[in-house]
């Protein structure tokens, strides 16, 4: 079972080899689109990257939650109500929604994901200690 | 100058892998001033080469019903410059598919020497481009079996690789 | 020029930076292959444009130093848009490091303020005649042949009556 630090190290190296930043710029904090310059085809890139390190599989639902964004019983004048952002809470249990809780711009979701975001995420399906 | 960066395919593994030729000639007409004075094939085209037998890889996967158009090219590397008279070998590794795409990573040889290595992301054409076709099928067809797919194209099984149903239907009308 | 993926040089800051412009027109007989019913500027020709680019900085910045100057590397080259026949690609490209063989480059096209196209590349520079059995003279032939294409390119500015990028001064 890998550590935390450990998960931290892969994270760090498939983000280096999608987004051709540097090992410091990819700090825990830094946020994967607006910090790191990610754009959507990086995305599978990233997935692709972190399933192969950890042997996991990604859903795309669960890094990406489309489908709650899209839905007009979550999503009103392009912001996020009180019932989706619990929905969003419930499939994405490793983000911390808080920054977005206080804003929420559909536009915007996908830029409030994190490192630790991902670290918390795969740390989750691989049972990081 | 037509658009084909590969010759012929030598093997064709659904899903997996893909191998294809090609021949570089001075009587390419863009050579004669690539460089001024000593002809060198485009780097950019070896990439174009490895991104035609990866993609049409990837594509065969969905009986070429995606769109498949080169989305990132995360790293190419370039070890040597291939010259008139040359023939380059592609391999195509398809490491993965998805519906928004595929990964594939790929490998120009000359001879028994490396000369580039790859990595590449295809995307599928999604819906903001409704009713965007990008070939005319009877000639995308044509192409294929002129590449050779069908005839060295082989399915997990090691049975032969069959025209997708729906591209018959199109051509026949 | 035959595979020339850029079509004038618009401003030059040697050592530094540089832009050009690629016009994509209906006439490139390849477009027909690319798409036959879509017709777009092949990702691998803006990544050549942005090669080119790069290249012409690095020789201008040398005073064609070197006959060679070649691709050694791309990274992250990421596709944000197509561009059709009848627009104008604005590529850009300045040096991020240098040493005695090779440049490292940040590179953009951009396509009506938007980025089309992004790169960071690794450029190779040297002279035939260090590496193989070819002749001093082979060198000195390519060096004059590239000048004689870079005057296509581009028109350096008057000291007084243009700016730096071409442009008449006010």
């Amino acid at each position: 079972m890998p550590t935390q630090a450990e998960v931290f190290q892969k994270v760090q190296t498939a983000l280096v080899d999608a987004l051709a930043v540097d090992e410091a710029d990819v700090t825990p904090e830094a946020t994967i689109v607006g910090d790191l310059g990610a754009e959507s085809i990086d995305f599978l890139d990233i997935v692709f990257r972190l399933e192969k390190a950890f042997g996991i599989e990604i859903p795309r639902a669960e890094l990406f939650p489309e489908d709650i964004l899209a839905n007009a019983e979550y999503v009103k004048d392009g912001r996020v109500m009180a019932s989706g952002i619990s929905e969003l809470k419930k499939r994405m249990p490793f983000a911390d929604l808080s920054k977005f809780e206080s804003n929420p711009v559909v536009q915007e979701f996908a830029n409030q994901l994190t490192v630790n975001d991902l670290c918390r995420y795969v740390g989750g399906k691989v049972g990081a200690n | 100058m037509r658009w084909f960066w590969i010759d012929r395919f030598l093997e064709f593994e659904r899903a997996k892998r893909a191998v294809a030729i090609k021949n570089i000639s001075l009587a390419e007409d863009y050579l004669t001033d690539y460089m001024p004075g000593y002809p060198v094939y485009p780097q950019a085209l070896v990439v174009e080469g490895l991104a035609q037998t990866g993609g049409l890889l990837a594509g065969e996967v969905n009986g070429f019903r995606e769109r498949v158009v080169l989305a990132k090219v995360a790293k190419a590397e370039f070890h040597l410059l291939a010259r008139p008279g040359d023939t380059l070998t592609y391999e195509a590794i398809l490491e993965d598919v998805k519906s928004s795409g595929a990964i594939c990573r790929g490998i120009s040889r000359r001879g028994d020497q490396i000369q580039a290595e790859v990595e590449l992301m295809f995307a599928h054409l999604d819906d903001r481009f409704q009713g965007v076709d990008l070939f005319e099928p009877a000639a995308f067809l044509g192409m294929l079996r002129q590449l050779g797919v069908f005839a060295v194209g082989r399915k997990a099984d090691g049975s032969p690789l069959d025209v997708p149903p729906h591209m018959l239907q199109a051509v026949r009308g | 020029m035959y595979f020339s993926l850029i079509d004038r040089i618009t401003h030059l800051e040697p050592g530094s930076s540089i832009r050009a412009l690629k016009a994509l027109s209906l006439a490139e007989e390849y477009l027909q292959d690319h798409f036959p019913r879509f017709p777009v500027m092949p990702g691998v020709l803006m990544l050549e444009s942005m090669y080119q680019t790069g290249a012409w900085l690095i020789r201008a910045s040398e005073d064609f130093a070197h006959s060679m100057v070649v691709l050694k590397e791309a990274r992250n080259v990421r596709y944000g848009g197509f561009v059709q026949p009848g627009q104008t690609l604005t590529i850009s490209a300045e040096i991020v490091k240098q040493d005695e063989t090779t440049t490292s480059l940040k590179a953009q096209g951009e396509l009506d303020g938007q980025v089309a196209v992004s790169a960071r590349l690794v450029l190779e520079r040297y002279n035939l005649s260090g590496r193989s059995s070819e002749p001093p003279e082979l060198d000195e032939h390519i060096r004059r042949r590239l000048r004689e294409n870079f005057r296509l390119l581009y028109t350096r500015p008057a000291a007084s009556s243009q700016v730096a990028d071409g442009s008449p001064a006010k």
